[in-house]
């Protein structure tokens, strides 16, 4: 019986009729999963295997594949930092620094209290507006240490 | 008059400072959807015509003829997709998502255009998953349009004319911005690009006839319905036609997205539009067309941002994303920090690209860190090539273009950049004072950094 797609049936028999074929609800699943759970766990995606029709096999290989896909719990603000090369040389990394010594966010960690984490990541296309960071599913552009302040300042 | 203060009518973003959404009301009362009614009325090879006629060519990337790649659909066969990939991942590349977040009805104008033209009922727009704003507003656009009746069964009020349009999102990966790759992952699979042929306008998504096009392009459809082929081509450098939208970042005074015709230099974009180098500094190079493409020196940007200007001077325009580094950006740096995305990106399908790509980005390290040899240059030159197709040990190798784009800057920096590369290894460190020496995901840090002037 699945349990943390248990109310989602019929939003997502909305979904598969849009689609010519029903495998390509698997991204839109997932990502109803992530969502809903912050993160893709084992017993997750035995359900999205069931609900899609396929094996957990399949839906790990897909998982394991798209890097936006959390396989562990992550902080309840979860930050990706750009540090491809246009965000790189506008300072990304002093960014980083930042997150590190004034708010005690490091890469791959999640804050003890629950509230943070950080991952770098590739290109957010936000280039015209580097160094930039997606908080959640906010992009911020042009930041400054004031800036970051005010922004994990409004984060829960 | 100097290119910065010549005036060019923007249609694309007319007013891309503001960054607000024009939602359906605002877009109609602007005369929005009529080239969609125009189209309806109009014979499908009609608009592949005008579209031909208008030289448009395709504002990805590999800048192929729009009509002409519409024509290549099989006669005859049913049912047919387009699939708008606004999977923007090129680095550098950061056009489509305020089209998409500002004017997300033109998209769908075009959408609706370009459906009717190559007689298709279903569309997605595939857009990558870091771009989740672009998603809800197009999400929302989308629900509009199908309120009032301009999308689903019978689009306004024409017996028997369906499009539908479904908004679908990526997960994170550049792969999936090549157009197979794309396909697959619209199928519910990991992004694995496809041999071609079949080309995907003859076997594509779900096997059936597909055609995929840029944000950009399907957006630049019902402007050149509206407005002619003319019109379009009356901004033209050699086969480049119309205004297109130009990326820039890095170190200019004003970084950001410009709706400029073919025509404009490289030297007037970076100096007159972007008002020059950010703190008065020299400019050391630019990469003229998202990060893939072969870099160019001081010297050589006199061109016209145009396919064949770029090109002239043995580079690529590509998405024209334009990255402008000033003198303190070590090259030997800034390769590895690009080696390490395309490295991280590879799919991992074909053994050069896979493998090809983590050497090169290990011996780049190694040489930004101090420890590079002679040899290593040497090897890296094998791998890499020239920064040419088809040189070197990857380039032309694999399924995709990813292995070509991972080894192309590698290759142009080491024939731009030669000494500085031997001067690391000479020296034994990177030489330039005050950069940081943080790199590529600040996997390693040297403990002797000091703090980068402001920036």
């Amino acid at each position: 019986m699945p349990t943390i797609l248990k109310d989602r049936t019929d939003e997502i028999e909305r979904l598969a009729v849009r689609y010519p074929s029903r495998r390509s609800i698997m991204l839109p699943v997932l990502w109803m999963v992530q969502q809903q759970e912050g993160w893709i766990s084992q017993q997750a995606m035995a359900e999205v295997a069931d609900v899609v029709g396929t094996t957990v096999a399949e839906v790990y290989e897909v998982v394991s594949f798209y890097t936006m896909f959390q396989q562990r719990p992550v902080g309840r603000h979860h930050i990706a930092l750009c540090d491809t090369l246009a965000c790189a040389i506008c300072g990304a990394m002093e960014v980083a620094e930042y997150l590190k010594t004034k708010h005690g966010i490091e890469k791959k960690k999640v804050t003890p209290d629950g509230r943070f984490s950080l991952e770098f990541v590739e290109c957010i296309g936000a280039c015209s507006i580097a160094p930039a960071m997606l908080v959640g599913e906010t992009l911020h552009g042009n930041l400054t240490p004031d800036g970051i302040d005010a922004i994990l300042a409004q984060c829960p | 008059m100097t290119t910065a203060t010549a005036q060019w009518e923007r249609v694309l973003l007319p007013n891309i400072e503001q960054d607000q959404t024009e939602w359906l009301d605002a877009y109609v009362a602007g005369g929005g959807y009529e080239m969609a009614r125009k189209a309806l009325g109009m014979a499908p090879a009609d608009i592949i015509g005008v579209v031909k006629d208008s030289g448009l060519r395709g504002r990805g990337g590999a800048g192929f003829p729009t009509g002409m790649k519409w024509g290549f659909l099989p006669q005859g066969l049913f049912p047919r997709y387009l699939a708008v990939n606004a999977d923007e991942s090129e680095p550098g590349t950061c056009k489509d998502r305020p089209l998409m977040e500002q004017r997300p009805h033109s998209l769908i104008e075009g959408v609706i255009c370009s459906c009717l033209a190559i007689e298709a009922q279903q569309a997605f727009i595939y857009i990558r998953g870091e771009y989740y704003k672009a998603a809800r507003v197009m999400q929302q656009a989308v629900e509009e349009a199908y309120a009032k009746g301009f999308l689903g069964k019978n689009i306004f009020g024409q017996q028997g004319k369906n499009v539908d349009l479904v908004v679908h999102r990526g997960a994170g990966a550049y792969i999936c911005g090549e157009e197979t790759a794309l396909l697959t992952s619209l199928e519910g699979y990991r992004g694995y690009p496809k041999l071609k042929p079949p080309f995907p306008a003859v076997s594509g998504l779900y096997g059936k006839p597909t055609i995929i096009n840029n944000v950009e392009t399907i957006v630049d459809v019902p402007h050149i319905l509206r407005r002619g082929a003319d019109w379009f081509k009356s901004w033209t450098h050699e086969r480049t036609t119309g205004m297109r939208l130009y990326s820039v970042s890095g170190h200019v005074k004003k970084p950001g997205v410009y709706e400029l015709p073919p025509t404009v230099t490289l030297k007037d974009l970076i100096y007159d539009i972007c008002g020059g180098i950010r703190n008065d500094h020299e400019l050391k190079f630019v990469i003229p067309g998202g990060s893939s493409v072969p870099w160019l020196k001081p010297h050589q940007i006199d061109i016209p941002m145009s396919h064949e200007g770029v090109a002239a001077a043995g580079s690529m325009l590509g998405s024209s994303a334009v990255m402008v580094m000033d003198h303190t950006v070590c090259p030997v740096w800034a390769v590895a920090n690009l080696s390490h995305f395309y490295h991280h990106e590879s799919c991992g399908q074909c053994t050069p690209c896979r493998e090809g790509s983590a050497w090169m980005h290990k011996i780049l390290r190694r040489i930004e860190q101090g420890g590079g040899r002679m040899e290593d240059l040497d090897t890296l030159r094998d791998i890499a090539g020239e920064g040419k197709p088809g040189s070197g040990m990857i380039s032309g190798k694999s399924i995709c273009a990813l292995g070509d784009a991972a080894a192309w800057p590698v290759g142009s920096a080491l024939g731009q950049f030669h000494d500085e590369f031997v001067e690391h290894i000479e020296k034994g460190c990177c030489p330039y004072k005050n950069k940081r020496y943080w790199m590529a995901g600040g996997r390693f840090v040297n403990e002797t950094f000091e703090k980068m002037p402001v920036l």
